[in-house]
């Protein structure tokens, strides 16, 4: 996992959270995320990481794999919007199974493009 | 001869004159017979006797004769011999038999009894004899073999000198009353076994009071109260319905529909269980008087089962689309940093391998993977290598859904390059598997895939896929460290993450 990075600082790049358990899908949107000119600031496998990541780290927003090896996210769902961070919720689940954490929040059904995941981001950032 | 001629026409006159008297014997027989005659006299030695036949006594007689004819009961008298001397029109119906064939008979010729208690035969006669009368049921069973429930009362009749002289006997057909008798009482213990071992709980309540009236023993159960406390209780006062208005509604809905249905109710027991109940009212008669009988299913465990089916079908939803995701991600990834002409190959063998993965999982219930069939499953193309040139070494360790996925793939990857590139690729190169457990401060998993033999080895320059599976990927799916070094006899890769994340049960090493 690479360090939180300071974002914002000459470039205006917006820094994201990759919060998701599957390795393979987590390098998937990074390089993703990288190939559109985001920042990742750190990827989360468990759900212990990620809320120590939203609570310490500086970012602009994230994108909450629902389910962390069996954990729900929505703890991590609240520590977004506790901080008043946007968040895209990416999910297997159907909406209607969907915890009411997530309530509100842009959700995507997986398998889901990366450019779909790209513009649903770019959607909760704010204009630069 | 004047004798003999005289004493000849004095016959023949004589037999004239009895020829006369037969006639108006029969004659007077006939008229007595059909009612013409009011009296007869009848010359004897002491002169004209006059034998009134119409009057007071041939009146009651007449009166008789057609009560005992009208009545339904059958009525036989018979002498001190059992013989009959007289039965009535009904008796003649219900034994089949008519008057002038029975008469003189014995009783057994047109019935024998059978007793329904072996002791009541002996009773009957000790009631003859002591009170001189009996009335009991038994069976009278006809000569054509018909058997008949009868009530019989006997009385024994006696004459001026007070000895008995035989019995009048009257019979009741009860044969019919007795059949219904019976089915009510087949019917009652069958109906009354439904409901005393009913799986299902049954109240009967007084429509007009809505109180309990009648509960079974499964109901009393459900509900933890003894029968007593529940009979003259109404519905919600034992938790069954919300309040007053909830049970008003239900019995105007009862007197509209007849039936009401509640799929699922909460019930909570004195002793504070919690159960859901189906309830079924219906509205009935019985004997006039309106009554609701209800039937409560206990459906808690249907209820949890449907929850858990619920929660078993989302979760079946969440894996198969993680898992596409996946193959989706591992197709991007062949795509963007493969060949093209062999990216169907690849995807192929890629999907492959993680189907193997998927295999043992739902095998262990999505509990975790022993590392020992992880790896024959991803070397399942090569199995009659495993034990001659692939050796396994380690100690029985169980890897966690994340772990199996991650290091899954990476024996996948490795098993692919080492049999295209490596030590596998020729006939003598060899290759060990070793995974142990590290007993330290912070105990640590660690596998490693050793090879030997092989042609010599290099970094690619360019970083496929299969490097970032077995580099990057592994460390994430394990939080751990992932080490490559291309040596002169072939690859060498060790992956080491905490136990934690890597194993289901925490093992530390003897």
């Amino acid at each position: 996992m690479s360090p939180p990075t300071t974002s914002r600082d000459n470039q205006k790049k917006a820094s994201i959270l990759i919060v998701e358990d599957e390795a393979t899908l987590a390098f998937c949107l990074e390089e993703a995320l990288i190939d559109a000119g985001f920042e990742v600031a750190g990827v989360a496998g468990r759900l212990e990481t990620a809320l120590a990541m939203i609570h310490n780290g500086v970012f602009d927003a994230a994108i909450l794999d629902a389910n962390l090896a069996g954990v729900s996210a929505g703890p991590a769902a609240s520590a977004m919007a506790a901080r008043g961070l946007p968040f895209i919720v990416v999910s297997g689940y159907l909406p209607e199974q969907q915890q009411t954490a997530f309530t509100g929040a842009l959700c995507l059904q997986k398998p889901c493009r990366p450019d779909r995941v790209i513009r649903a981001l770019r959607s909760i950032l704010p204009a630069q | 001869m004047h004798k003999h001629l005289s004493s000849r026409s004095a016959l023949l006159d004589e037999n004239a004159a009895l020829h006369a008297q037969l006639d108006e014997a029969a004659e007077t027989l006939r008229a007595i017979r059909s009612g013409e005659v009011d009296a007869l006299v009848v010359q004897s030695s002491r002169g004209p006797q006059i034998y009134t036949l119409q009057g007071q006594d041939a009146e009651t007689n007449r009166f008789r004769g057609e009560m005992l004819a009208q009545v339904s009961d059958a009525i036989i008298a018979v002498d001190g011999d059992e013989r009959i001397t007289y039965l009535n029109a009904a008796a003649e119906r219900l034994y089949g038999f008519d008057g002038p064939r029975a008469l003189g008979r014995t009783l057994t010729t047109i019935f024998k009894s059978r007793w329904l208690h072996p002791q009541d035969e002996a009773a009957a006669r000790t009631a003859l004899q002591e009170r001189g009368e009996w009335r009991g049921e038994n069976v009278h069973v006809r000569h054509d073999g018909h058997e008949l429930n009868v009530e019989s009362s006997i009385t024994v009749l006696r004459g001026i000198d007070g000895l008995p002289t035989g019995q009048l006997a009257v019979i009741r057909d009860v044969t019919e009353r007795k059949q219904n008798e019976d089915r009510v009482l087949v019917s009652e213990i069958r109906y009354r076994r439904l409901f005393e071992a009913a799986h299902d709980g049954v109240l009967v309540l007084d429509a007009g009071t809505h109180r309990i009236i009648d509960a079974n023993p499964f109901m009393t159960q459900m509900l933890g109260y003894p029968r007593d406390q529940l009979i003259g209780k109404e519905l919600f006062e034992i938790g069954l319905l919300r309040d007053d208005a909830a049970s008003q509604e239900m019995f105007r809905n009862l007197e509209r529909a007849e039936q009401v249905r509640y799929e699922s109710l909460p019930l909570e027991s004195p002793g504070g269980r919690h159960q859901t109940v189906e309830v079924v009212a219906n509205l009935y008669e019985e004997n006039g008087r309106p009554v609701i009988q209800c039937n409560i299913r206990d459906i808690t465990e249907r209820r949890r089962s449907e929850e858990h089916v619920k929660l078993l079908m989302a979760e079946v939803n969440h894996r198969a689309k993680n898992l596409l995701a996946v193959v989706q991600a591992v197709a991007y990834q062949t795509a963007k940093h493969g060949d093209p002409a062999t990216f169907a190959d690849r995807l192929s063998e890629r999907i492959g391998g993680l189907a193997a993965g998927q295999d043992l999982l739902v095998k262990s219930e999505w509990k975790g993977v022993e590392v020992c069939e992880l790896v024959e499953a991803q070397l399942a193309h090569f199995k009659e290598l495993i034990g001659r040139r692939v050796v396994l070494d380690g100690p029985p360790a169980q890897l966690t859904p994340q772990a199996a996925q991650g290091i899954g793939m990476a024996l996948h990857e490795l098993a692919t390059n080492a049999v295209k590139y490596g030590a596998l690729s020729n006939g003598e190169g060899r290759v060990r598997i070793v995974w142990k457990i590290i007993a330290d401060s912070t105990p640590a998993f660690s596998i490693s895939w050793l090879e030997d033999g092989g042609p010599k080895v290099a970094a690619p320059g360019r970083k496929g896929f299969g490097q970032i599976v077995i580099g990057r990927m592994a460390e994430a799916a394990v939080q751990g460290v992932a080490a490559i070094t291309y040596g002169e006899s072939g690859l060498s890769w060790n992956l080491s993450a905490p136990l934690e994340d890597t194993l289901t049960v925490i093992q530390v090493a003897a």
